[in-house]
């Protein structure tokens, strides 16, 4: 996929390889804190992609959402649990098998898609919170509605089981 | 642009969103030896749930940007889902107000909120709205499967569902991710009509999103090899959550796979069928094999229930490259196994809730020589496992023989064969069970007592299961109309 | 393209202030003595000897308020793109009727929270 101008162009490779490289450091780290703190490199990262490819709304949501409350509720489950910290404490020595299947599925999906999209130009034009707005509220009003019912799922769920009683 | 807003049509679900919200505001303002009034309030909710669905009978409405469309198809699958429902409720009020009583309101809302998924998902036309649907009914599972907190079974239960959920959840949304980047829509139609072109008829891209997407559902119904989950977690959620999940949480799986492969992946039927033909013998023989070796009676009605996953994934695997005459039988195979499956499924396990409460191991042992205890119960019980094993005339037999004539009549023959085979297999540890439960003695002799809302249930479920054995024109009547398959 | 320059100067003041950290620490490493000990290693604890695992017993009431703001974080997502159209979109009456049915049903999840005392936080 390539970009129709050479700065965004590079604003997503560079923030692609970040993510890359955060999240190779998510999996392969030995001291979970460490994983969650790149779990913020790859999110923001994904947030950056966002806003690049236009996807403004989108972009601050995910860097609000993820970052902002879903790593805090990730340390403090780590705190809660009182995860074993340093050596082979969080370890199985099935690493080399998961890094094989993890590389084939990686080729092979980059193959499939460069494939299909391999050629494709898309003119970058950045969407507007307003049309997500508009979307949102005329098009899309039921799934809204059912992910309000979700959400309260789980929080009532989520209270129940961490309940003192 | 103003969009249609068509509320009789979606009236089933505010009926019981309603009542899901209702029962858990009263819940906060019970004590807690009253709150198992709060079953009485889901129970009204989803009985108005269920008249409002018939009111819907014969109309065919889409509605929120065609997104959300009621036909028979829907229709059929509201009413089953309800009817479900309605039983679910009447078999848990006991176990819930003597086991958790304190949470039980939860419990509801959570089960309610599960139903209102699966109400949505019978529906459901687009991409979008089938995987928030999805998740609504996945994600009070998760919660429900843990919900004897002390016990650490029901916590590993829970963390297992959750991981293989989220995991197949994630797979799934790729995939529809990617075919939406292809074909430019969510709604199904709209991404049947656009693959139904001979250059995306095999396009590796559409094929490997097809097997992401079948892999989140194949999670749903517990195929192999993603069925690793269902063991564990049938063992270790309270039972009542364990046949909510075997019986409720499979068929809204199949709602959405049956309206997935036919409107929106019928052209590329013949990519898909042989995927579908190994996972259902796949599915089939692990399932009765390994439920040969079981020793607790929950784990062995969770392998017979992937087994009988396995059934229900054939039709599926015999419409590669079919006219619609095949597609159409065979997808009302596949919807009446899922049907009467459901409530003979939902017997099994009502009794194994009425053995529970005197024992909680849920040994196999535990059921030798119930017939001298509990005669009515274990009469019961004898025509739920020879229903699930396929013996005329009970319901089960029905269920198999249609399935078996769908894959006579697709050129399928050795998919029969090995159902047969499966079947006699199938009818080897359901037979075992019957027997030690008439011939062997009981180790204690005691009176377990049934109570009236159990006894009521499995009442019902036994009249039904006997009632299609007996006149199987009268439920052969609804699939066949309901069909997605487009002529 | 002033949506690129607008980010661009976002992106270049971000890269700026990072830089500032950064070349303030590596001065620091590359300037300072590097004597490790194994007493300087160990964890801070007033001056004594430190005693125990490294983690303090940390209250679930944390992971609850965390989890509430998440879930009210979410709500607060939806909230925007609808202000940002509520007078442009019609029918008005519909499109505040669907914000106002979001947000009672999490309204319920408040009270939920509330009744069960899950917003005390000294008990």
């Amino acid at each position: 996929m390539i970009l129709a101008a050479t700065g965004p162009e590079i604003a997503f490779w560079g923030f692609a390889v970040v993510a890359g490289i955060a999240g190779f450091f998510v999996v392969g780290s030995r001291n979970v804190v460490h994983a969650a703190l790149y779990l913020v490199g790859v999110l923001g990262s994904v947030g950056a992609i966002y806003i690049v490819l236009g996807a403004e709304f989108v972009g601050w949501v995910q860097i609000l959402i993820y970052v902002g409350a879903i790593v805090v509720l990730l340390l403090f489950g780590i705190m809660l649990t009182k995860a074993p910290i340093g050596g082979v404490a969080l370890d199985n020595n099935q690493r080399p098998v998961a890094f094989i299947v993890a590389a084939t599925t990686f080729g092979g999906l980059t193959w499939i898609i460069w494939r299909t999209f391999g050629g494709t130009r898309i003119r970058l034009s950045p969407t507007r919170t307003a049309q997500i707005g508009n979307s949102l509220f005329t098009h899309f009003v039921l799934p809204f509605e059912a992910v309000s019912v979700l959400l309260l799922a789980a929080l009532v769920g989520a209270i129940v089981l961490a309940r003192r009683d | 642009m103003p969009t249609t807003l068509d509320l009789h049509a979606v009236l089933p679900e505010i009926i019981l969103s309603g009542t899901l919200l209702a029962v858990l505001v009263v819940d906060l303002f019970l004590r807690d030896e009253r709150k198992l009034w709060n079953s009485v309030i889901a129970m009204a909710g989803v009985l108005g749930s269920f008249w409002a669905t018939l009111t819907l009978i014969g109309d065919h409405r889409a509605t929120f940007n065609g997104m959300f469309v009621v036909d028979s198809f829907a229709l059929l699958f509201k009413l089953m889902f309800l009817a479900v429902a309605a039983l679910v409720i009447l078999i848990s009020a006991n176990y819930l107000d003597e086991g958790v009583r304190s949470t039980q309101g939860e419990f509801y809302f959570l089960l309610l909120s599960s139903f209102l998924g699966m109400l949505l998902m019978a529906s459901s036309r687009d991409f979008l709205m089938l995987f928030v649907a999805l998740e609504l009914v996945s994600a009070p599972g998760f919660l429900v499967a843990g919900f004897k907190k002390r016990d650490a079974r029901s916590n590993e239960a829970a963390v297992k569902f959750f991981l293989f959920g989220v995991l197949s959840t994630a797979v799934m949304l790729f995939g529809m991710s990617l075919i939406y980047g292809v074909t430019k829509s969510t709604n199904l139609v709209a991404v049947g009509q656009a693959l139904a072109h001979p250059a995306a008829r095999s396009e590796p891209l559409i094929v490997a999103s097809i097997l992401f997407i079948v892999a989140g559902f194949g999670f749903k119904v517990s195929a192999v090899p993603f069925h690793f989950w269902a063991p564990d977690t049938y063992e270790g959620s309270p039972v009542p959550v364990a046949a909510f999940l075997s019986v409720a949480s499979k068929a809204a799986g199949f709602a959405g796979l049956l309206q997935l492969m036919f409107v929106a992946f019928p052209h590329q039927s013949n990519v898909w069928a042989p995927g579908f033909a190994i996972m259902a013998v796949a599915t089939m023989t692990l399932g009765n094999i390994v439920a040969l070796a079981q020793t607790n009676i929950v784990r062995l009605l969770a392998y017979s229930s992937i087994a009988q996953a396995g059934y229900m994934l054939l039709p599926f695997a015999v419409v590669g490259g079919a006219g619609p005459a095949v597609m159409r039988q065979a997808f009302a195979a596949s919807l009446t196994y899922i049907l009467i499956y459901s409530f003979m499924n939902l017997g099994a396990f009502a009794v194994v809730i009425v053995v529970n409460r005197k024992r909680s191991s849920n040994l196999i042992a535990d059921y030798d020589g119930l017939m001298s205890r509990e005669p009515g119960l274990t009469t019961a019980m004898l025509f739920f496992l020879l229903s699930l094993a396929g013996i005329p005339p009970l319901a089960g037999f029905w269920a198999k023989f249609f399935v078996f004539s769908a894959a006579i009549n697709g050129n399928a023959a050795w998919l029969a064969a090995v159902m047969v085979l499966n079947s006699v297999i199938g009818l080897y540890y359901y037979l075992s069970i019957g027997a030690r439960m008439v011939l062997r003695p009981a180790e204690d002799q005691s009176r377990i007592g049934v109570p009236f809302a159990l006894a009521a249930a499995i009442i019902l479920l036994v009249i039904i299961v006997v009632a299609v054995g007996v006149f199987p024109d009268f439920f052969n009547h609804f699939s066949p109309r309901s069909t997605l398959v487009a002529l | 393209m002033s949506y690129y320059w607008q980010y661009g100067t976002l992106g270049a003041l971000t890269a700026v202030g990072g830089a500032f950290v950064v070349i303030a620490f590596l001065g620091n490493r590359l300037m300072r003595p590097r004597k490790p000990r194994v007493e300087k290693a160990t964890t801070y604890e007033c001056g004594m000897d430190p005693v125990g695992e490294g983690w303090s017993n940390t209250h679930i009431r944390y992971y609850l308020f965390a989890f509430l703001f998440v879930i009210f974080d979410v709500e607060s997502v939806f909230l925007f793109p609808w202000a940002v159209q509520l007078e442009k979109l019609r029918p008005q009456g519909t499109v505040l009727v669907e914000m106002i049915v979001f947000i009672g049903i999490l309204a319920i999840g408040l009270l939920y929270a509330w009744k069960k005392k899950v917003l005390e936080w000294v008990k």
